[in-house]
């Protein structure tokens, strides 16, 4: 069992016969838990102005679909792969590309010298858990608005692979890049998010 | 021999363990003898560790509870 929240395949099966017999909190339960990943999902493939619309669309897919839904993947994956072939398409239809440049700044070179070391020193950071970390509320918001301003590909890269737990295969097919490019975007994500964690505890 | 730019440029790959093994002891052995880059780790895993907690979700309005009740409505009257 790993550290991500997620349903067990028990509950899930509940959850799912709760869903097919019509239960209505069931359905609130599915969106409250999967909207955020979906949005987030379809942003990075179509972009903001048509994500909305395709996660509409694939929520409305997914629900005619489900009394055939057999369980072969995870609600979250099958509910992901819905979304992400409603969002191909509809590139596909408006012809659109995404750069994996786009918003990006490496560190800059001037931080090391011509034979590739450091010229300033690294501390180290206080040691506190995450969560006491996380107590004070202003580094949750220099977290959150750092993460709005990544690129739509970055986002999505960290929260499928470093907050649901989705393995690295799958991770590709949904958002339709190779492992390789998967891994540029979550080192960039990363990097952003440490180069601000590193300026708030500069600036305490 | 690898230099603290390679730790900065493959530190996700180090801590994922998706370097190859040659590449993964070499930086290891920067690793130990450069305390700026083993601060630089623990500055990154701390990261991680903090976004696996925080948990920023995308910037998004929908009423989640309005569209539950949309998707039931054509549920019920897709299954009659």
């Amino acid at each position: 069992m790993n550290f991500f929240s997620k349903l067990t395949s028990k509950n899930e099966q509940k959850l799912i016969q709760r869903l097919i017999n019509g239960d209505q909190q069931a359905f609130e339960q599915v969106v409250s838990e999967y909207q955020n990943i979906m949005i987030s999902v379809a942003r990075a493939i179509v972009g903001e102005a048509f994500a909305d619309e395709v996660v509409q669309d694939a929520w409305i897919s997914a629900i005619k679909a489900l009394p055939k839904f057999e369980g072969r993947s995870s609600l979250k994956t099958w509910l992901l792969h819905i979304v992400s072939n409603g969002a191909k398409s509809r590139v596909r239809r408006e012809n659109r590309h995404s750069s994996l440049d786009e918003g990006w700044q490496a560190i800059s070179s001037d931080k090391f010298d011509n034979t590739g070391h450091r010229y300033d020193d690294v501390l180290p950071w206080e040691e506190a858990t995450p969560e006491a970390l996380l107590a004070n509320d202003q580094l949750q918001m220099v977290i959150e608005e750092s993460f709005q301003q990544l690129p739509a590909q970055q986002r999505a890269a960290l929260s499928l692979y470093d907050m649901e737990g989705i393995e690295m295969k799958e991770i590709c097919n949904i958002l339709d890049v190779s492992a390789s490019n998967v891994r540029v975007l979550l080192h960039r994500a990363r990097t952003t998010l440490h180069q601000s964690i590193e300026k708030y505890q500069d600036n305490k | 021999m690898y230099q603290c730019k390679d730790i900065v440029d493959e530190v996700n790959n180090y801590i994922d363990g998706e370097l190859p093994l040659g590449k993964r002891v070499g930086l290891f052995f920067h690793l130990l003898i450069c305390s700026c880059c083993r601060n630089y780790l623990q500055q990154i895993r701390s990261t991680l560790s903090i976004i696996t907690v925080s948990k920023p979700k995308e910037d998004d309005n929908t009423d989640t509870k309005l569209l539950a009740e949309k998707l039931h409505g054509i549920y019920k009257s897709h299954q009659h």
